[in-house]
């Protein structure tokens, strides 16, 4: 199925919140979504309805950041370091418990729900049974203290669509990707110009890998982030994007960005790998569509927050996006 | 008797007092051989045989009150780190200071009602060093100098006052300034590394030419001196005896000199490593050092970049105390930990907070500070003060005070008394033992 074309696209809700959302996850052909936020809650809600009424689910002890779905089964994790699993059908919390010693960042289900993956700056992506909440496996590959000697953090994952790679990227630029059955490392990536280290001026660091995503053959690895920032005060670095054939560990494209500056905090795929569209921001966010084999830009669209996630539905017609005191709805095609 | 002047020529018949007198900076380019005429020669006599010193660890760009001290969590304001109790009853710190909480109650007074009214990193920093703004005409000096000029010993071979600020950004803010105490309380900047390299006795020159030619100059000035009387003279002599102290104290500088567990202990960090060599300094009788760790602007980010600096803060400020503590320094050398402003309770797009002296926090430890001592409160949000408010004026009050010293006593400029701090401010009777 042909992917809508980019230059469709047009918001059609911008609903203000008095909270930061983290997180968004959507079922297929639910209008249900589900939000983490920054005040330490999940919702639930439907951003398309007329009125948009979130009702709150449940709590965690920080900030939510991470939120995802398999079937009926949602998981959240914050930066408390919990797990929460939750039946969104029972409207019943399953369990809680104490998943990684330091922030979750983010939380993720493989396409086929038999998996969660979450990341975190203990460093650790760990892959839970969907169905049971059993830990199947530990991945580490990610350095805990930048060359600096200061800690690094772990920001970003994502499945392939046929659920059987997993790739993570941290803060330095370094991108692993994972073999979701054995837990085995298959290649990696770097991207070290998402990562600025300061030493001259300010002596602290800013960055980092903060999305990435498959090509629906798997083939590719898109990573987003922002380029090299002069006043790391700032997210004024411009919104960065670079694409790899994973297995050569080779770079084919790269998009350093040139309208918009800051983190590119998710990417994802149309679902025939035509165009790839990532999404972020600092004080303002965008939306940013490419084609990758074409190395071209194909659309920037300014969005009236720093968008920290979005929810792309199966037809790529619709997207979701969660941020700053913001939940926007935009169409394609 | 005639004066004596270096050429006998009526035309420099001019004396040094006079020749300051003439210029219409005169009274504030008031040397140290002034100050000392007009200073009451018991002032402080006893305290400088305890000599107290002072360590001020500057968190220049604005460290926050909300990820350090003053956390509120779960507030829509406190961000995502939580809170933890401290070994004080009641008082419960950033969880990014696990070490600085289990102690606090033997070594520092937590202040969390500073109002100081300046958002402005240049104008802020200088307020925040001096205790006070400059008035036109006349440049106050920042703490350094005064506990410098006041702490600093008759016969000392060591710098009075020393400043590492070893990244660029921020460092024209808050230079040390010795204001109206003049060059002789200037600090020893170190800007580019850790070791002063100027005091390096040139290669090519033997430690018996040094001492040779040190003799050579001792003996043509005290030709030179007879029959002559010159401030300006005793200046020069007492300026070379100084900077030959200076140059001995070389090795003061040198981190390698501590045993590798010392090292390993501060950590490699070069926050850590120039916290160590403060507490070399102090040790060695230098009465004031600040160890400036730039740059806490977080404008974006604010949370990643307090994960990132405030776990260095609170193991460098830990193992400094312990480390003075367990020397039996504790009760003579005071640790400050300051900048020009906190950081707003309201948190940005950037994920960042931005400036803001309305209120936020700071600590005292060691020397005649309260141990345990928590003053001040600020609202539920962070927002403003509500209780136990302090400014500029009165922190540094207290901290002369804790230093032992009367934040009332008056320098003279000319023939213009100036207290310590600004006259009204009172010293916070809480905080002090």
């Amino acid at each position: 199925m042909k992917a809508p074309n980019p230059d469709t696209l047009k918001a059609v809700k911008d609903i203000q919140r008095p909270v930061i959302t983290f997180a968004v996850a959507r079922a297929e052909g639910s209008p249900t979504a589900y939000f983490g936020c920054s005040d330490f809650k999940v919702y639930a809600g439907d951003p398309t309805a007329a009125k948009f009424e979130p009702k709150e689910l449940y709590a965690h002890e920080s900030y939510v950041t991470g939120v995802a779905l398999a079937g009926t089964t949602l998981v959240s994790g914050g930066y408390d370091g919990k797990l929460t699993w939750f039946d969104t059908k029972a409207g019943k919390t399953i369990r809680t418990h104490d998943a990684h010693a330091k922030w979750i960042r983010k939380v993720i289900a493989s396409p086929d729900g038999k998996l969660f993956a979450s990341v975190a700056d203990d460093m650790a992506c760990k892959l839970w049974d969907a169905a049971t909440g059993k830990l199947v496996h530990e991945l580490r590959g990610h350095a805990e203290k930048t060359p600096n000697d200061f800690v690094s953090m772990l920001y970003a994952v994502a499945f392939s669509a046929d659920s059987k790679l997993i790739a993570t990227g941290d803060k330095v630029g370094h991108v692993v990707v994972w073999d979701a059955a054995t837990g085995k490392q298959l290649g990696a990536v770097e991207a070290p110009v998402m990562y600025t280290w300061d030493k001259v001026q300010r002596l602290h660091s800013i960055g980092g890998v903060r999305s990435v995503a498959f090509s629906p053959d798997g083939k590719a690895l898109a990573v987003g982030g922002m380029g090299k920032v002069g006043n790391i005060d700032h997210l004024e670095g411009k919104a960065r994007v670079e694409v790899f054939d994973w297995k050569a560990g080779k770079q084919t494209a790269e998009f350093p960005g040139d309208k918009f500056s800051g983190l590119v905090n998710r990417l994802a795929w149309a679902p025939d790998g035509s165009w790839l569209v990532g999404a972020g921001g600092a004080g303002e966010g965008f939306l940013l569509f490419f084609d990758p084999a074409a190395k071209k830009t194909l659309k920037q669209e300014k969005v009236m927050m720093h968008v920290h996630d979005f929810a792309m539905s199966a037809k790529a017609d619709e997207i979701v996006c969660v941020g700053h005191n913001r939940i926007t709805v935009h169409k394609l095609g | 008797m005639p004066r004596s002047t270096f050429c006998r020529s009526a035309d420099h018949a001019l004396d040094r007092r006079a020749f300051l007198g003439a210029g219409a900076g005169a009274a504030l380019a008031a040397n140290m051989t002034a100050l000392n005429a007009l200073a009451a020669p018991d002032v402080n006599g006893a305290l400088k045989k305890a000599q107290k010193r002072v360590i001020l660890l500057w968190l220049a760009g604005g460290a926050s009150q909300l990820e350090t001290w003053d956390p509120k969590p779960g507030a829509s304001t406190g961000g995502p780190f939580r809170s933890i109790q401290t070994d004080v009853p009641g008082l419960r710190i950033s969880e990014l200071m696990p070490k600085m909480a289990t102690r606090i109650g033997k070594t520092t007074a937590v202040i969390r009602g500073l109002n100081t009214k300046n958002g402005d990193h240049g104008s802020g920093a200088k307020v925040m060093m001096r205790g006070r703004r400059d008035e036109s005409g006349l440049r106050y000096p920042d703490l350094g100098a005064v506990v410098a000029r006041e702490m600093a010993r008759a016969d000392s071979k060591v710098p009075d006052y020393v400043t590492f600020y070893t990244q660029t950004e921020g460092r024209s803010f808050a230079p040390g300034d010795s204001g109206f105490l003049g060059a002789r309380f200037a600090p020893m900047e170190l800007t580019t590394n850790n070791y002063p390299e100027f005091i390096k006795k040139l290669d090519g020159i033997t430690d018996l030419d040094h001492q040779e030619r040190g003799e050579l100059r001792e003996l043509v000035g005290k030709t030179f001196e007879k029959g002559r009387s010159s401030e300006t003279m005793n200046s020069h002599n007492e300026a070379y005896q100084r900077v030959r102290g200076i140059m001995a104290s070389e090795k003061l500088f040198d981190v390698t000199q501590e045993p590798e567990k010392v090292r390993a202990r501060y950590g490699k960090t070069q926050f850590a490593e120039q916290a160590l060599i403060a507490r070399r300094l102090v040790e060695a009788g230098v009465p004031f050092v600040r160890v400036a760790r730039a740059w806490w602007d977080s404008h974006g980010q604010n949370f990643e970049t307090h994960q990132e600096m405030v776990p260095e803060l609170d193991h460098v400020m830990a193992t400094l105390l312990d480390d003075l503590g367990e020397r039996g320094l504790l009760d003579d050398v005071m640790v400050v930990t300051l900048a020009e402003f906190g950081r707003t309770p309201g948190i940005n797009a950037s994920l960042g907070r931005d400036h803001f002296a309305s209120a936020w926090s700071c600590t005292i430890s060691g020397a005649g500070v309260k141990r345990g001592a928590v003053y001040g409160k600020s609202d539920a949000l962070g927002n403003k003060v509500v209780a136990e408010e302090m400014d500029a004026g009165s922190l540094f009050a207290t901290i002369y005070t804790a230093l032992g010293l009367d934040p009332n006593k008056n320098y003279h400029v000319g023939s213009r008394p100036i207290p310590l701090v600004n006259p009204g401010i009172e010293p916070v009777k809480a905080l002090v033992k």
